[in-house]
């Protein structure tokens, strides 16, 4: 034997040589050295930038943007990466480099022992304070998407003039779009994924903490070339962005194309985190028979991200090439070809959806039962469905492009798989109507957030069926209705699935229970707004109105109006929501370590959860749905005159 | 409403599977119980309250004039029929949701509750017969679907659906050329005369050849249910033939930028005799 390997007792196992003080150069990196860098780097390469690459764009007289779009790029992504390395991203693997391997001091430092506050605005690895991070973040964004849908609606509503100038109103709708479908993917799977689920499977942290990091931080750093769009012409195309029309935009679509190809490097990072943590970290005794549903659910929507949103990301580079190096592929008259931007668009287009309902769906499975005091209903089924939708959502995304003459005998095939996803899609339902079936229950706002949303979901998976269907599609593609179907799938099972999720994981992510009133009555306004909204949408749309316009026949006046009063209704109903979160927050009733009595493993630890969650580590010796009394209905004996029952 | 009372037993010894009673005494025990009774009853209610949905659905298709066109109907009917299979399921999906708000007991206040439900963990034959009815409706709508996707098709290419032949009139081939933001309308074979303003003669077929000189944009005929993206360097096809005179919208249904909202035209279905007048006023000749 070599000494290479050498049998220690575990407490005298040599360690690595602490250099310097624990943390190192992440002592002095922040928010503010990121931002600070970032800033500095992106207007020195503006300064330099200008000189070099506006001339070289006007040499091409083809493409005279080509030079500032370029020049726009470049800022941006140095903006991003010099934000990274300011903020202490990159000191981990240059330790390396310079040997210098990670002390358990390092390690806690990183985690944010002893920093107080201040740990929420550094490069922090504990998943407690990514998952903290994630949760404001998505619902500023949610705040900024539902600010530019006022707009919308103002123009919308005020059907006798135009109130926008119609390039604005157009970068309002991609800009919205866009905005809101980030916060959306991030709502369930951020905050719950990264700050619930490790504790919930008996870990200690994620598998790849500083990975954590690094994928709240380069959303963060996304989210800049993002907003500032609206300053640099906007985004004007939707938040499909089509070619051609997306290569005539002002340089605001840099933007865009940017925060895709970074956002898309953060969710691919969060996705193999959250796939390796569920994997292998578990609980001993966690079998996969014993996993918490939430956690399937996390894992389905994370393999989805995973597959599916490098080819967003691809579609971007093609299409910045575009931009930047006059390429051609989306450029019909250079042999380019819009119908290829579609598809890839689409590949990560429609399984995005799933990504969005599935955790939150799942979140909802999980709170059910807790207020229902009984077990999951079927939680085979329930894995069979979300294996059947995240396998069938990667087939069925010419679905969108049913109308665009390039494939016209795809619509058969399509048409099938798209039919065929409701049948996996149908065991969720199943799962949460026979969870409900004989309960009852505990009707807080976690639990009537249940209701809502399979509500909304009855509502969008009929109108969705009218759309998978070609014929019907062909009249429906491009309309109000699209807009009103997917609202309800995205806002009415999808973000009504998070504020669910928001009110049951609260005390543990606070220690403060949510004000039930107030977050009630902020709840209810919305989910009264939204059915009048977006009802009236689809009448709009049956009616014939197109999307995405600002101005229209009389005809759809009515809809329109009943739309607007609906819209403003939501806006005051999660304004109340917001006020109920902040207060709540800041000085809401003290919660007790498990507030709703469930059975899942984070409810176990205290509130607040201390920095390694448990002080020893449980052991799970069952499911976490043990809830319930024996059926009283199957312990009747079996004589002809008192049958045992079947349900 | 009261929670249902089932006789309480002792609960030591789990029941033997041999002595289960007979499947058709199962469900009538099934079937007496209280709340499977008002389950029942609500699932017809709001079934009542769904079908009637479908015509108001197709109300609001029909405010501008639709249906102008063989397509069309056929869009209303799958509209109209996929509402009607879908409420049995719609409806016993939202009456369980209602029902179980107040229909089993529920539970107010500030603390855990300490009644517990009836630990359910599944039930083969719901299972069963929630797969099974949810997979011959899918199997419906998909068998369905192709079909009325063929049947459109064969429409749109002026043909009967039966035979798939040509129905032996000839169509008129239309140039649709999408520009932002105005449409142009070429007959090629009535002297390539161009206009803005689609005139077509009734009961003719129509086929469209459709491109785009700058961006996508999409050429929607409300009324007559056809609509196909204009793309850049190619040329797409679709075909109708109209069968109500009037005046129809065409709409762009593909944001093309500036003015999308306003890239919208006519379409006016006149008598073969109004066409030919209109032909020769625009200075070409008919040439069929
Ligand atoms: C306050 C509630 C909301 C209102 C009133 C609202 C309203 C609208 C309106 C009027 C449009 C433009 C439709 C058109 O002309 O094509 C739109 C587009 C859109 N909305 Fe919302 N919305 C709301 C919330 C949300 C949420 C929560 C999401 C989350 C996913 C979302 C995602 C989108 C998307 C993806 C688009 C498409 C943008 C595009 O056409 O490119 N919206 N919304
Ligand atoms: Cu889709
Ligand atoms: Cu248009």
């Amino acid at each position: 034997m070599t000494e290479t390997a050498v049998v220690h007792q575990t407490h005298d196992v040599p360690q690595p040589k602490q250099h310097g003080k624990p943390g190192g150069i992440l002592r002095h990196t922040s928010i503010i050295t990121g931002t600070v860098l970032g800033v500095v780097a992106a207007v020195i390469t503006y300064a330099i930038g200008s000189h070099f690459f506006v001339p070289w764009g006007t040499q091409n007289s083809d493409a005279s943007q080509v030079g500032l779009n370029a020049l726009i790029a470049a800022t941006y992504f140095a903006w991003v990466i010099f934000f990274m390395i300011g903020i202490g991203a990159f000191a981990g693997p240059i330790r390396w480099a310079l040997g210098h391997d990670l002390t358990h001091d390092d390690a806690e430092y990183m985690a944010g022992k002893g920093q107080g506050k201040w740990r929420y605005w550094k490069y922090t690895t504990d998943h407690k304070v990514v998952g903290t991070q994630y949760l404001i973040v998505s619902m500023v964004l949610l705040g900024l998407g539902g600010l530019l849908a006022m707009l919308i609606r103002t123009e919308l509503g005020i059907t006798w003039m135009e109130v926008f100038d119609p390039n604005f109103y157009n970068s309002l709708i991609g800009t919205h779009g866009i905005v809101m479908i980030i916060a959306l993917i991030i709502v369930v799977t951020g905050p719950f994924g990264n700050f619930i689920l490790p504790i919930m499977i008996g870990a200690r942290d994620m598998a790849f903490p500083r990975l954590n990091a690094l994928s709240f931080w380069l959303l963060f750093a996304a989210i800049p070339p993002l907003a500032s769009n609206l300053f640099l012409g906007g985004i004007r195309d939707g938040w499909t962005v089509y070619q051609p029309l997306a290569s005539q935009a002002p340089i605001g679509m840099i933007g865009y194309q940017v925060t895709i190809i970074v956002f898309a490097f953060s969710t691919g990072v969060a996705s193999v985190n959250l796939i390796t943590t569920s994997v292998t970290m578990r609980a001993r005794g966690m079998t996969w028979n014993r996993v918490p549903i939430f956690v399937i659910g996390v894992i389905a929507s994370s393999v989805m991200g995973l597959v599916w949103f490098p080819m967003f990301q691809y579609s971007q580079i093609l299409a910045l090439s575009d931009k930047v190096i006059s390429t051609s592929f989306y450029n019909p008259i250079m042999g380019g070809s819009v119908w290829l931007y579609e598809n890839l668009f689409w590949l990560l287009g429609h399984p995005e959806v799933y990504v969005v309902v599935i955790p939150g769906t799942a979140a909802l499975m999980e709170l059910m039962v807790v207020f229902l005091r009984k077990p999951l209903f079927s939680y085979k089924v329930a894995i069979a469905g979300f294996a059947g939708v995240v396998g069938i959502s990667s087939i069925v995304w010419v679905h969108h492009m049913y109308m665009t003459g390039w494939a016209p005998s795809a619509g058969y095939p399509f048409m099938l798989s798209t039919e065929l996803i409701s049948i996996p899609f149908g065991f969720l339902v199943l799962v949460m109507l026979g969870t409900l079936w004989r309960g009852k229950p505990w009707t807080r706002l976690p639990m009537m957030c249940v209701y809502a949303v399979v509500w909304d979901k009855v509502v969008g998976g009929i109108t969705g069926v009218y759309l998978s269907d070609v014929p019907v599609d062909q009249y429906m593609h491009g309309s109000m209705f699209v807009v009103a179907h997917f609202h309800y799938m995205l806002m009415g099972a999808g973000l009504f699935a998070a504020i669910g999720a928001t009110a049951y994981w609260f005390p543990k992510m606070t220690g403060r229970m949510l004000d039930e009133r107030l977050g009630s009555i902020g709840f209810w306004v919305a989910f009264f707004g939204f059915q009048l909204t977006f009802g009236s949408m689809f009448v709009a749309g049956l009616q014939g109105m197109p999307r995405r316009v600002l101005q229209f026949d009389n005809a759809f006046n009515i809809s329109n109006w009943l739309s607007t009063i609906g819209a403003f209704t939501i806006g005051i109903g999660m304004l109340v929501f917001l006020y109920a979160v902040i207060t709540s927050w800041r000085g809401g009733k003290p919660a007790a370590a498990n507030p709703w009595g469930g059975k899942t493993l984070e409810w176990q630890t205290e509130t607040p959860v201390p920095l390694e969650n448990f002080p020893v580590l449980p052991v799970v010796t069952s499911d976490p749905y043990g809830y319930g009394v024996p059926d009283p209905y199957d312990t009747v004996p079996a004589t002809d005159k008192q049958p045992a029952g079947v349900a | 409403m009261s929670i249902d009372n089932p006789p309480t037993i002792e609960v030591d010894q789990p029941e033997e599977p041999t002595n289960r009673p007979a499947a058709d005494h199962r469900l009538k025990e099934w079937l007496s119980r209280g709340y499977v009774r008002r389950i029942i009853v609500l699932s017809i209610i709001i079934g009542v309250v769904i079908v009637p949905l479908a015509w108001v659905v197709i109300h609001f298709m029909n405010l501008s004039g639709a249906p102008a066109s063989a397509i069309m109907v056929e869009i209303e009917r799958t509209m109209f029929v996929f509402t009607v299979v879908s409420a049995p399921l719609m409806a016993i999906t939202l009456a369980i949701l209602f029902y179980s708000l107040t229909g089993w007991g529920r539970v107010t206040g500030e603390d855990p509750p300490m009644q517990e439900s009836p630990a359910i963990r599944t039930n083969g034959t719901a299972v069963v017969l929630w797969i099974a009815a949810t997979s011959i409706l899918a199997g419906f709508l998909v068998i369905w679907g192709l079909v009325e996707l063929a049947t459109i098709t064969s429409y749109a290419n002026g043909s009967t659906p039966a035979n798939q032949q040509p129905n032996g009139q000839k169509a008129i081939d239309i140039n649709v050329t999408a520009q932002q933001w105005v449409w142009t309308f070429e007959y090629p074979d009535q002297s390539a005369i161009t206009t803005d303003l689609l005139v077509v003669p009734i009961n003719v077929p129509l086929y469209f050849n459709v491109t785009s000189k700058d961006v996508v944009h999409d050429f929607w005929v409300v009324e007559l249910g056809i609509k196909i993206d204009a793309n850049p360097g190619a040329i797409t096809n679709t075909g109708v033939t109209p069968d109500k005179l009037g005046t129809f919208n065409i709409r762009c249904a593909e944001l093309c930028g500036l003015h999308h909202a306003y890239m919208q035209t006519k379409i006016k279905v006149v008598t073969q005799a109004e066409f030919d007048s209109w032909v020769r006023e625009m200075g070409g000749k008919r040439t069929v």
